[in-house]
């Protein structure tokens, strides 16, 4: 299953890198990750998407636990949460698609946010496997010439901060 | 600064500094370096010198200098012929005394030479802070001459790394690698210390904490768990509804000072003890419920144990695959399986258990010792403890007595009748590691020195050293194999440079053994890049070259128990090559990725399996 994964990591040299690098040493897939800062400027929020069954993803948190830097894990999906990933792709759009393909971007609540040269860069806002579906729309209408993903982010609703 | 010892972890007890009142006066980086070092109670230093480190091998000096106790260093630094004995020197030192082994370095080559023993230590649990030299800040990334990024390449393999960036935090960040290394599940701490701040002027405030809150906060969380009535009562329903409850015990068990409370435990309720390798010594070996070791070379009746036991104690141990290679098989008649460990991480790792207790191990068996007092529970497990006393006599280590080469069985036999379980004994990997395993005896914890989960060839002899400076007054072996001596051989003239007493016992059977066992078994027999016998090296001139007033080749059996006695009994370095059967057998043997109803005793150790072929292998399960 599928697993968004929050990470609190204090700001100290080399931490990512011995995030990820737990990742690899003991085989898990990172099939995402997203780092930035938070509210403490001692501390980054990284939001990970691991795929693994229930004992893999509590390995995942208990080897994470183990790094000095990592204040907190919380595994996002156990928990009633939003999730949104931004996603970016670069088209090369012929005229005679164009009016269908708009009309299915804006259905869908995507953007146009540049068009250059007859490049368009369509911009959507959503969970994971709606920006997936959404992708693959596109891909079948039109040529893709690059895609940039932030990989989602996500928070638990309401009061709910649980930590593994 | 207070510490308080809880089993081997340091718990931080904060003093409050009252007199901030005076003027701060600076000192230089390396200066402040070696202060923390001073007032966390190091007593010996490990350590090779080069450009990025040479401030502080500087303040070592003058510290040593200015500080002599009845004309001798307080601080003596010891330096090896090359940073991978320091590491391991320093990794003796620590796994004698449990107290953290200090490295230090400089930067490149000096930082990369000690990888090996720093993952060694942290596959062992073993404390170690290692301080390396590092380029210039502002000379970092540049590809400077000696520079090696050496926060990504110990991130992987240490407990923790650090880079110190500002000269602010050295102080505090020397004193938190001390913290992380002796608390919780030990392990090695890097500190890379760049040049600029060695040199820079700091001003010391022994009060300096780093914020590392989260861990310490784990830590705490952990080391307060207690053992409520209810775990109690679940435990021992589960020992109640046992007739044959076996005590599976690993390092954890010495990392965490618990040996005398476990063998306290095991006493009490009549249980028998098997080890893991890493975990020899928790228990006499001559103890009635001592069975010595378990697993893929674990004596016969070891592992005829944990096939008949009905209930599994895993005491600071965790199922790795030279115990468990296929954790489904492990003990296949035991109704439950207990654990405990310091680790969360190890519980539900390789073997789902039906009781656990993460926590300090010594509270925990106290805490059970109590509730059984106050409950008036008592078992009786006495003739599994006979069942046990039968599959130790008839199920006995034995090797081939009458062949006219020498046994290396043989030869540590001899040297056990002198020593009585009183040696530290550090070795090399291979077959000697496990001959030496199975056929020594240790009266206590931290006597024996191996290379447990990394297997590092080269371990024993700087291993040795270090463990001789940690107990001057102790007899230290080096039992080696010619493969494993060569690999640190360089670490002869490091024991006759400081005039140590440590005997070097070198099993030559021309190759590296275990891997030609395993080529002979698997193989067939194609011995590919492990046969020896082409090498001309003379081992005993080797010894003679660097010092050592006893170097002696052993090559006929009638001389095997004069020579040892006089061996043993030179009172200075001694180096003895003992010319060993080459086809000599590590015996019991659990092939890789079998069950222990698979095991192999060989010709000489009686086995209750009538078919005794060696089992077809999975290629995959083959490391």
């Amino acid at each position: 299953m599928r697993h968004t994964i929050a990470i609190l990591l204090q700001n100290e040299t080399g931490a990512l890198s011995r995030v990820a690098s737990m990742f690899s040493t003991r085989g898990y897939n990172i099939e995402s990750l997203s780092v930035a800062p938070t509210q403490d400027p001692m501390v980054s929020r990284l939001t990970l998407v691991t795929e693994g069954e229930d004992a893999v993803i509590e390995q995942i948190a208990k080897q994470l636990y183990k790094l000095i830097d990592v204040v907190e894990v919380l595994d996002i999906t156990l928990l009633d949460h939003v999730e949104r990933e931004l996603m970016m792709i670069k088209i090369r759009l012929e005229d005679r698609k164009r009016d269908a393909l708009l009309a299915f971007v804006d259905e869908q609540e995507g953007k146009i946010i540049s068009e250059v040269d007859g490049f368009i860069i369509l911009e959507i806002m959503s969970d994971y496997d709606s920006n997936n579906d959404f992708l693959k729309a596109v891909e079948k209408a039109t040529e893709v010439i690059a895609i940039a993903r932030s990989g989602p982010l996500a928070l638990a609703k309401g009061q709910a901060v649980i930590s593994l | 600064m207070v510490y308080s010892i809880v089993v081997g972890c340091v718990t931080l007890k904060e003093t409050v500094k009252t007199d901030k009142m005076a003027t701060p006066t600076k000192i230089e980086g390396s200066a402040m370096i070696v202060r923390v070092l001073a007032e966390q109670g190091v007593k010996i230093i490990f350590g090779y010198s080069g450009g990025a480190i040479l401030p502080t091998y500087d303040a070592v000096f003058r510290y040593n200098s200015e500080n002599q106790i009845n004309g001798k260093d307080p601080m003596p630094l010891i330096v090896p012929a090359n940073e991978q004995g320091a590491g391991f020197m320093a990794a003796g030192y620590a796994r004698a005394t449990g107290k953290p082994g200090v490295v230090l370095v400089t930067s490149g080559p000096g930082a990369t030479n000690t990888v090996t023993p720093v993952r060694d230590a942290m596959a062992d649990s073993i404390p170690l802070v290692v301080i390396c030299g590092q380029v210039a800040r502002d000379s970092i990334g540049t590809d400077a001459f000696q520079e090696a990024p050496i926060t990504s390449v110990m991130g992987s393999v240490a407990k923790h790394v650090f880079l110190v960036t500002e000269s602010e935090k050295l102080e505090a960040t020397v004193r938190a690698a001390f913290e992380i290394a002796a608390s919780g599940r030990p392990g090695p701490v890097v500190v890379d210390v760049p040049k600029d701040i060695q040199n820079s002027m700091v001003i010391p405030d022994q009060d300096s904490r780093l914020n590392i809150a989260a861990y310490r906060g784990r830590l705490s969380q952990i080391q307060g768990r207690e053992l409520n009535d209810a775990e109690c009562k679940k435990f021992f329903n589960y020992l109640g509804q046992s007739e044959r409850p076996l005590l599976y015990v690993g390092g954890g068990v010495i990392a965490g000072e618990a040996s005398e409370s476990l063998r306290g435990f095991a006493e009490k309720f009549q249980i028998p003890i098997a080890t893991t390798l890493m975990g020899i010594g928790a228990i006499g070996t001559q103890s009635v419920l001592s069975l010595k070791m378990l697993g893929m070379h674990g004596t016969a009746y070891a592992n005829y144990a944990v096939e008949d036991c009905d209930f599994v104690i895993a005491v600071g141990a965790r199922f790795d695959d030279r115990v468990a290679a296929l954790p489904k098989k492990f003990a296949p008649k035991a109704k439950a399986v207990a654990h405990f460990d310091i680790d969360p991480s190890e519980i539900g790792k390789v073997k789902n258990v039906d009781w656990f207790h993460i926590g300090i191990l010594n509270k925990a068996i106290a805490k059970l010792s109590d509730y059984s007092d106050q409950n008036n529970l008592a078992f009786n497990f006495s003739s599994w403890l006979d069942e046990t006393q039968e599959l130790k006599i008839k199920h006995a280590l034995s090797y081939d007595r009458e062949s006219n080469l020498i046994q290396p069985q043989m030869v540590l036999e001899e040297i056990n009748k002198l020593t009585k379980g009183k040696a530290i004994v550090s070795t090399g990997v291979g077959q000697h590691q496990m001959w030496a395993a199975q056929y020594f005896d240790f009266n206590q914890p931290r006597q024996w020195l191996t290379s447990g989960s990394m297997g590092t060839m080269g371990f024993g002899l700087p291993a040795a050293i270090g463990a001789q400076f940690a107990k001057p007054e102790s007899m230290v072996i080096d039992v080696d194999g010619d493969g494993s001596i060569r690999m640190n051989l360089g670490e002869l003239e490091t024991v006759t440079a400081y005039d140590l007493p440590v005997k070097i016992l070198l099993l030559n059977n021309a190759g590296d053994g275990m891997v030609k066992q395993w080529q002979k078994l698997y193989y067939g027999a194609r011995f590919s890049g492990s046969d020896k016998t082409l090498r001309q090296k003379d081992f005993v001139m080797c010894a003679k070259s660097d010092g050592f007033q006893y170097a002696e080749q052993l090559t006929e059996k009638k001389d095997v128990v004069k020579t040892i006695k006089q061996f043993i009994e030179f009172p200075k370095a001694a180096f003895l090559e003992v010319v060993i059967d080459p086809d000599a057998m590590v015996y019991p043997m659990v092939g890789p990725g079998m069950a222990y109803d698979q095991m192999v005793t060989g010709e000489f150790i009686s086995s209750r399996d009538t078919d005794q072929e060696i089992d077809e292998i999975d290629p995959n399960a083959m490391f």
